[in-house]
């Protein structure tokens, strides 16, 4: 098996891998003239962007009580967890039920360093990853072996085993009495508390949402996507989709362990039963899948959404084991009616109130030829009408598309 | 370890990988003809032991009296979900998201077997519940014994109905080739709704069995899952004997591991087999040619 390097990146059977990304981004058959809307839709999102960024920076201000404040940490977890499930989620498409298991080793592995090693709480955060991240490689290799359905076995089975396990080893971990996990900031008062955290996540946010940024415009990023539209297309055509699978897959696990690690400073006492919970891999899924795999911010969206509304169960329901039913809905809901998430599905809402343009959501081969043929018959009538002043522009606008290195989610997002 | 615990352990583990292997064949089935890993078999498993719990204490007739409730009643389920649900999501990402979907029936079923008769844990009392038999110097529960009996009447009727049946050899072809099964006129969409209906079936046979002798509680499905999924990778995914044997061995293992490990550890006896199945051989034991692209 070739590694990652030694395939000549360059090949130029690869970038006819992206070639049907491209195809797809085409088909925005007749974009409004100018650029007058695509620039605003850009002043659009940066606005958003600055606002969204102020509202988290402002929230700890703004927090009327110590519970609204530790609850947007427990968001901001979410959304950190979220995003990094989506490494592997949103950029191959295998979808993993057990991320609480890399959340819960990370945790476990910063509260023992810190307890029975004596190594200081922010070194252990990142010492804890590092054995994460080694923990991930073979177990990655077993389970990315096979496609699909056994990989999500894999990944419910090793939440499972690790819940054993670490009630089992109680003379260790603490077992179901809990690991209590001394503060970083011994003398901080509680809402100072939650408030240096809220920052301490809020930064681990912006540095996971940019290294997914980063990865989905890479050229390593299409190559995933292309894992994910036709595994055995992309394989075929060069692709090494093993190593760039467990890459995904150690990436996304160790920032997972990344967030375990500081939820374990934060909270304080950690049990096997919520660490190592197939609910919480659940919610994670559940927060990628609502927000969109393919959009940077859907899993913040959806961490945004699924935490509110977890808190508010917890305080109208209590104890009953109503929440259940309403996550399940909620998930069952998500699959059934709107698999690409809310913001996909708004902007489809919203495009068929505007001007005409196609969603190039998830396209099987058969539809994909068929779009094909019509955007070529379409650029063929607009070819023939000499009045078509903006043709030029056109084919500006659709020369970007045929870079390698996008693919239709960023452009049409 | 004396001779006469290792053969008690011996044959409970028989018992009990009895009941496994039933569960497994359901889980097998949906796979088969469907590519769907049905994560809520086990909800449905703890519910159907919910059912004959609620059947005993309501009218003091025997559980086993409820199969005749529970078991048309879970196959009609099972093909109102593969019609209702699981045709309903994208053939492409069909594995992945039924996995999703049924996750979220069996939290469903886990919140609802919660708010209908709360967290506590049940157990039928029957006047049975106490007596044991000697077996070769073995003391085995009547009911453990019942239960087996159950899933090993069961396991044959599916195999007979599998292999002797015009049905069953419809539901074979679908399993291994569907567009082959449909090109010689097969109905693949009705047989997989009944496939799906025969996997709950077992689902409510082995609840049944599971009320005898167990203490219930709503997020008992988990405990069921894990195992379950490692038998039918193990076993090959897709392949029925495949996972009747998986089910055997692991159930014996894991019941003669308790004796020197305890019951936590033995249980991780699962776990192990599948990381050594997937590192070894992936596509399992007995799977052919259907288990190698899953």
């Amino acid at each position: 098996m070739p590694s990652a390097s030694s395939t000549a990146p360059d090949g130029p059977g690869v970038d006819s891998t992206l070639e049907p990304g491209a195809v797809r981004t085409a088909p925005t058959p007749l974009p409004p003239p100018g650029g007058r809307r695509s620039l605003a839709v850009r002043i659009a999102r940066v606005v958003a962007l600055a606002v969204g960024a102020a509202l988290v920076l402002a929230f700890p201000a703004l927090a009327p009580n110590a519970y609204v404040l530790s609850s947007g940490v427990i968001i901001l977890s979410y959304a950190v967890l979220a995003t990094s499930w989506n490494f592997v989620g949103g950029f191959t498409g295998y979808i993993s039920l057990g991320h609480a298991a890399y959340f819960g080793l990370g945790a476990y592995g910063t509260g023992l360093l810190i307890t029975k090693a004596g190594v200081p709480s922010f070194v252990a955060i990142g010492l804890s990853a590092l054995i994460v991240l080694l923990i991930a490689v073979p177990i990655g290799i077993a389970s990315l072996r096979v496609r699909g359905a056994s990989f999500v076995i894999v990944s419910i089975a090793f939440v499972l085993i690790l819940q054993l396990v670490f009630q089992a080893l109680g003379s260790i971990t603490g077992g179901s009495l809990g690991l209590t996990v001394p503060r970083p900031f011994p003398g901080l008062l509680r809402p100072e508390h939650h408030r240096v955290f809220f920052y301490l996540f809020a930064t681990l946010l912006v540095f996971v949402l940019l290294t997914w940024w980063l990865i989905d415009r890479s050229r390593f990023g299409t190559r995933l996507k292309a894992v994910r539209e036709d595994e055995d297309k992309a394989e075929s055509l060069g692709v090494p989709t093993r190593n760039y699978k467990l890459v995904a897959f150690v990436v996304s696990a160790t920032s997972t362990a990344l967030a375990g690690g500081l939820y374990a400073l934060w909270f304080g006492d950690l049990d096997p039963i919520f660490q190592f919970s197939i609910l919480l891999g659940a919610y994670i899924v559940l927060m990628a899948l609502l927000g969109g795999v393919r959009n940077v911010f859907g899993p913040v969206v959806g961490a945004l959404v699924v935490g509110v509304g977890l808190e508010f169960f917890k305080v109208n329901f209590g104890n009953t084991q109503f929440h259940l039913v309403a996550v399940a809905m909620l998930l069952g809901i998500v699959v059934l009616f709107m698999p690409d998430g809310v913001i996909p599905a708004a902007v489809a809402l919203v495009r068929r109130f505007g001007p005409q343009a196609a969603s190039i959501r998830e396209l099987s081969a058969a539809e994909l030829a068929e779009r094909e043929r019509g955007v070529r018959a379409a650029a063929a009538a607009r070819a023939r009408p000499a009045d078509h002043g903006a043709s030029a522009a056109d084919g500006d606008r659709d020369r970007p598309h045929e870079d390698p290195r996008t693919t239709g989610d960023q452009e049409e997002r | 370890m004396s001779t006469t615990l290792l053969f008690q352990s011996l044959v409970l583990g028989v018992l009990l990988g009895g009941l496994y292997a039933l569960l497994a064949a359901g889980l097998t089935l949906y796979f088969g003809v469907m590519r769907v890993v049905m994560i809520a078999h086990s909800a449905f498993l703890v519910l159907a032991a919910y059912l004959a719990w609620f059947f005993t204490t309501q009218t003091g007739i025997d559980p086993l009296v409820s199969l005749v409730i529970t078991v048309p009643l879970f196959f009609v389920l099972g093909i109102g979900m593969q019609r209702l649900l699981i045709t309903r999501l994208r053939p492409e990402s069909l594995t992945m998201m039924s996995v999703l979907l049924t996750f979220a029936v069996a939290l469903f079923i886990e919140g609802m077997i919660g708010l209908t008769w709360s967290g506590t844990q049940r157990r039928i009392q029957l006047g049975y519940s106490g007596s044991s038999l000697e077996f070769f110097g073995a003391q085995i529960a009547v009911v453990k014994l019942i239960a087996f009996a159950l899933a090993a009447v069961s396991l044959v009727l599916l195999y007979v109905l599998l292999k002797k049946t015009q049905f069953g050899k419809a539901l074979r072809a679908t399993i291994q080739h569907k567009e082959a099964a449909q090109l010689i006129g097969i109905n693949t969409d009705r047989v997989a709704g009944l496939g799906f209906g025969l996997g709950l079936a077992t689902a409510a046979i082995g609840g049944t069995a599971l009320s005898l002798d167990a203490t219930i509680y709503p997020s008992l499905h988990w405990a069921w899952i894990g195992p379950l999924m490692a038998i039918i990778v193990v076993g090959g995914l897709g392949s029925i004997p495949g996972a009747a044997i998986a089910a055997m061995v692991l159930g014996i293992s894991q019941s003669l591991l308790q004796v020197p490990l305890g019951t936590t550890w033995a249980q991780t006896i699962f776990y192990v087999a599948l990381f050594a199945t997937l590192m070894v051989r992936p596509q399992g034991f007995f799977g052919g040619r259907l288990a190698q692209r899953f």
